[in-house]
């Protein structure tokens, strides 16, 4: 064989690997995406491991709709009124907790018909410069001011987020107890109680590792 | 033969060029501003890597409310790195150096973005947000190749158990942990009545470069402190802040990754064939196949010369090269805390003693101080 011989097909396979070597696979979307509107309960295409608006969605409608079905809330004469006691975060995702019992309490007010009734002590610095207003005589008021009129709680909405996680070379897991509850005010009795386990797992690639 | 030559060079060269494009922007050596110029207008896979740079500036300047967005961006980046990447599969291959990846860092710089970020939670009085990032930063170092060496930074567990001391729960386990996890020095006990904390940090951190034949290997530059502890001094009071953590320690011990190159082959064949064609004689067969081989050596060599496989050495560069906690109670009302940098003799260095007013006005809430010997 001669050397000429072995140079051609050798050349040509340089240019062949060259080019392929040098094409990429396609781009999709080379122009990016434009804005995609999702639902709140749906799994979008950015996803991490952590708490994320379907696992707050399904979380929180799992909670309100066993509220409801309470025997002292729905055979409650009349509706109890209950205060939000903020969620504690156990987990290793910082977040906003508060997003939790919000939620819960929207889905109540709004799909319960009345059947509970939620206090606004996160107001209570404006309600108290109000009625001190109305005290004073500087703003009109339509009954006694000074007769107190704001609601003690039946019932202390409250819940605990709390996690566990497992990582090594072939990526990470996140398991995420979520557990809420309904305390009485008078007798510290918890009578109602509810959770939901949600677990992911992602891998990185490699390059990442 | 040589024009052969000459043309396979060109095709080299021209075939896989890329156009370098400017910039766009300009370098004004404001750390903050250069950094969210390049968040702006630099490539969207170094985007991390100007927050971090930006966010570790904006601290030392006391613009907390600066770092806090660009912390915040980053660490959604950093969660959401999970599945499929183009980029990073490019920057595995041999054609594409690994620096073409979105750039999230290595673990010891993915830990301080979300200790940072802990730090600015403390601020605002989220202890559980707090600790929630110590403990994902915990996470972060949680793959080390050699275990006795993950998850494995003392403060993260020394400050998760503190802020579940504060919350009313017990942070015994994650103290303990933190005790049994001192190589300097160990963190004292937890002062639980301490209504201000310092955050504490000095020295430069450790940098990456590049080795092997590629570049494809990558290593850590150690970094450097003359400050050894700091000293605070307020209202006859002086607390010690010893470096609890290394992170040119933290960067080493955790491996490295290395691209394979493909030059091995190439260099194998090379020999072979140049041996086996100078053992014959002219023409003969085993001189062809020693020919031929010569020139697959060839071809490869050049294959070689189109990889790279560099290794990606961005670095977040103004990391500190110690981090150390100290806290102490005041009573409410304003104060003057001076903070002395000591050098290895325990002596005040010169020009970086700070004094800082302070204001302990809500005892209800920590007052957090953020100590850094770069601090403007």
């Amino acid at each position: 064989m001669k050397m000429q011989t072995l140079i051609g097909p050798a050349v040509i396979s340089l240019l062949v690997a060259l080019f392929t070597g040098c094409a990429s696979s396609g781009i999709k979307n080379p122009s990016g995406i434009g804005v995609t509107e999702m639902r709140a309960d749906e799994k979008g295409f950015v996803a991490g491991t952590g708490v994320e608006s379907q696992d707050l969605v399904a979380v929180t409608d799992k909670m309100a709709r066993s509220i409801l079905d309470t025997p002292q809330i729905k055979s409650a004469q009349n509706p109890p009124v209950i205060v939000l006691d903020p969620v504690v975060n156990e987990t290793r995702f910082p977040i906003n907790k508060d997003m939790f019992l919000t939620r819960i309490r929207l889905m109540l007010n709004s799909k319960s018909a009345g059947k509970v009734q939620f206090l606004a002590r996160d107001r209570m610095a404006a309600l108290e410069h109000e009625r001190d207003l109305k005290r004073s005589g500087q703003v009109t008021s339509s009954n006694d001011p000074n007769v107190a009129e704001f609601k003690g709680a039946d019932f202390f909405l409250t819940g605990k987020l709390q996690s566990l996680t497992t990582r090594n070379s072939r990526g990470i897991s996140d398991y995420v107890l979520y557990s809420f509850q309904l305390v009485d005010a008078r007798t510290s009795a918890i009578i109602w109680e509810d959770g939901a386990e949600i677990k992911k797992q992602g891998l990185e690639d490699a390059a990442y590792r | 033969m040589k024009m052969l030559a000459s043309c396979l060079v060109g095709v080299l060269s021209v075939g896989c060029a890329t156009t370098q494009s400017d910039q766009g922007w300009q370098r004004t050596g404001d750390p903050v501003v250069d950094g969210k110029a390049a968040i702006e207008h630099g490539p969207k896979r170094d985007r991390v890597l100007w927050e971090y740079r930006a966010a570790a500036a904006a601290m030392r300047r006391g613009q907390f409310a600066e770092a806090k967005p660009l912390l915040d961006d980053a660490l959604v980046t950093l969660g959401g790195i999970y599945g499929p990447d183009k980029e990073a599969r490019r920057a595995r291959g041999y054609f594409s150096p690994e620096a073409k990846k979105t750039f999230i860092g290595e673990p010891y710089e993915r830990v301080m973005a979300y200790y940072y970020r802990g730090i600015l939670y403390w601020f605002d009085g989220e202890l559980d947000n707090a600790r929630a990032c110590f403990r994902s930063a915990q996470i972060m170092d949680g793959d080390a190749e050699n275990k006795s060496y993950a998850s494995d930074y003392v403060l993260l567990d020394y400050l998760d158990g503190l802020a579940t001391a504060r919350l009313g729960g017990d942070g015994s386990d994650a103290s303990k942990r933190a005790e049994a996890e001192a190589r300097m020095t160990k963190p004292p006990e937890y002062d639980l009545k301490a209504n201000v904390l310092f955050f504490v940090e000095f020295g430069n951190g450790p940098l990456k470069y590049a080795t092997g034949h590629y570049g494809e290997e990558l290593r850590f530059r150690p970094g450097y402190s003359a400050v050894r502890s700091v000293q605070i001094k307020v209202d006859g009071q002086a607390a010690r802040a010893e470096p609890y953590d290394d992170l040119t320690f933290q960067a080493t011990t955790r491996g490295g990754r290395v691209k394979t190159a493909t030059d091995t082959a190439g260099n194998a064949a090379i020999i072979s064939g140049a041996i086996l064609a100078g053992q014959q004689d002219r023409h003969s067969v085993a001189d062809e196949v020693g020919v031929g081989l010569l020139a697959a050596g060839v071809i490869t060599k050049i294959f070689s010369a189109a990889t790279t496989p560099a290794a990606d050495t961005r670095a977040w560069d103004n990391l500190p090269q110690y981090l150390s906690f100290a806290s102490t109670q005041l009573r409410a009302g304003a104060h003057t805390v001076t903070v002395e940098f000591l050098d290895a003799g325990g002596r005040p260095m010169a020009n970086l003693t700070r004094t800082v007013r302070i204001n302990v006005s809500d005892p209800a809430r920590d007052t957090v101080v953020f100590v850094s010997d770069k601090n403007q």
